[in-house]
């Protein structure tokens, strides 16, 4: 889990994304996951990982830590394409819708604030359920230490060794015990400190302002744009997909400019 | 089982739609059934169950793409209704962290929240029937038959999901000039490759065949789940079987008794 790296490029990040408000990201994103649903297309639903990864390359979002988050559910989907699906294709697309709605999810959550990412939905849910969501987020940084230490301590003490897989599964089922009885315990901490803040049973978000509302308008435009065409090939799909290496080609240009925009900047960096 | 990894745009568009209400209609009952006593002490409780899970489900185990869930423990230490929250939010900030899908996270919640809820239900049934010191033994075999039910509901939830009218309507494309939805694997896309005219031979054959192959689907899970079962029972009796020792109250009466029983102030003691 790499979610100190996930926070750290959501909240000290400067790029053009970052600038967006969470609300358009989030409609982006909706769209984005729209075109994904919609389309059976392998060239459609290429193109479309294409682009969000010329949004990626243009927000100098970090490469590796982008894209093995959004990897990591192919690693499922591909046992369910095993398991399920009835052609090499039908399975190849199911992994590619897999790893491209992620790509979308990965890409909101490298440039926007957990808060901000949870507070629509907070809005609609009960109020101790989008409060629980808010704090889930604090816990998960202090359980992952905690967790992260314990494995350490279990490892000096010889208790983790690739030779002795039954010491070592009851090394980790302590190290996990022991991360529970102390989840238990900051969540007590947590609740007095809450208590002692004056919490009445509402955490409030306030979501910013767009700095640059002209980005977010063609950020939303561009999402539209991608669910637009899912839609087109899918009712046309008679007629288009003859075509559809258009889409993957104008994609594939899209990834090559949002390259070559942030290559001097590499280069400067490097 | 603890979540179905099933990505965005598989299932059908009825299915999961439904998933997602329900899923909220559960979240919401859940929210006010607890919402009633004690709502400002149940959030950090729920917060680090919910991250404790999360935890213990973002390392998988790579040969069989299994995870440890807790989600077990989770439902013995919340109690029903706190779980199905936990469920929602589990899955919810898995869903954003690229772990699984957005559009079936309704589902997921209704399969995690089963989960915690039949497990909590299941190992105090068994501590009916055995001593309360073998309470680690207990946990393990809600666990497992826990697991096992839940596999069945993923199971069937793609058996609905992958075949039927519905869904060959919701996965074939709208043909504009009858308003009917056809099969895109029928034509162009499958059978005659990615850049053909869809107008080669019929394949009277593929006419209702499912797009999911739903025996396959449950052979496979079938045969690799038992292995993810056990496990996940092994850790569960494990560390339900060390709290039970070091801190029995909160197994046996629920992570809030615990708290409840402690001295204000002194939030680290208890053991």
């Amino acid at each position: 889990m790499h979610i100190g790296r996930i926070d750290e490029s959501a909240t000290l990040g400067d790029s053009w994304l970052h600038q967006v408000s969470p609300i358009s990201k989030l409609l982006a994103f909706a769209l984005v996951l729209a075109a994904v649903v919609l389309s059976w297309n392998v060239l459609v639903i290429a193109s479309i990982t294409l682009v969000l990864t010329a949004v990626a390359v243009s927000a100098r979002l970090k490469g590796r830590l982008a894209f093995s988050l959004s990897a990591y559910p192919a690693l499922f989907a591909l046992i369910f394409a095993f398991s399920a699906a009835t052609s090499v294709l039908g399975g190849a697309v199911i992994v590619l819708k897999a790893v491209t709605a992620a790509l979308g999810a990965v890409i909101v959550i490298l440039t926007t604030p957990y808060p901000y990412v949870f507070a629509p939905l907070q809005r609609v849910v009960p109020g101790i359920v989008g409060d629980a969501l808010l704090m889930t987020y604090r816990s998960l940084f202090l359980l992952i230490e905690k967790f992260g230490n314990l494995l350490t301590a279990a490892r000096l003490r010889a208790g983790l060794h690739a030779g002795h897989p039954v010491r070592s599964a009851r090394a980790t089922t302590r190290a996990l015990g022991g991360l529970l009885l102390y989840s238990f315990d900051l969540s007590q901490r947590s609740y007095d400190i809450m208590r002692m803040r004056g919490y009445e049973g509402r955490l409030r978000v306030t979501l910013p302002r767009s700095a640059a509302p002209l980005i977010d308008a063609a950020l939303v435009g561009g999402a539209l744009l991608l669910a637009a065409t899912s839609l087109l090939w899918r009712v046309g799909w008679r007629d288009l997909n003859p075509y559809s290496w258009i889409v993957l080609a104008v994609a594939a240009l899209g990834l090559a400019a949002a390259a070559a925009s942030t290559w001097p900047a590499r280069g400067r960096t490097s | 089982m603890s979540h179905i990894h099933i990505p965005d745009g598989v299932l059908p568009f009825w299915l999961w739609a439904a998933g997602w209400a329900i899923a909220l209609v559960m979240v919401g009952v859940a929210g006010r059934v607890a919402g009633r006593s004690e709502a400002r002490r149940k959030v950090p409780l729920v917060g680090v169950v919910a991250a404790l899970m999360i935890v213990s489900m973002s390392s998988e185990i790579v040969p069989i793409a299994y995870h440890v869930n807790l989600s077990v423990i989770g439902g013995i230490l919340l109690g029903p209704a706190l779980a199905v929250i936990a469920a929602f939010i589990v899955e919810a900030v898995l869903a954003m962290l690229g772990h699984g899908g957005v559009t079936v996270l309704g589902l997921n919640t209704m399969v995690i929240g089963a989960e915690m809820v039949l497990g909590w239900a299941l190992f105090h049934a068994i501590l009916k029937v055995i001593k309360p010191t073998r309470a680690g033994i207990g946990a393990g075999i809600a666990t497992f038959l826990t697991l096992a039910v839940t596999t069945t509901l993923v199971v069937g939830i793609v058996w609905i999901g992958g075949g039927g009218e519905a869904a060959e309507r919701e996965t074939g494309a709208l043909d504009p000039s009858t308003l009917r939805f056809e099969n895109p694997f029928e034509e162009g896309l499958f059978e005659f490759g990615l850049f053909g005219d869809g107008h080669g031979d019929e394949d009277e054959d593929a006419e209702g065949e499912r797009y999911l192959s739903v025996g396959r689907f449950a052979l496979v899970v079938y045969t690799l789940g038992p292995v993810g079962w056990l496990l996940e029972a092994l850790v569960t009796a494990g560390i339900i079987g060390y709290v039970a020792r070091v801190r029995p109250r909160m197994v046996f009466e629920g992570a809030l008794a615990e708290e409840m029983a402690r001295i204000p102030g002194d939030e680290t003691g208890g053991h």
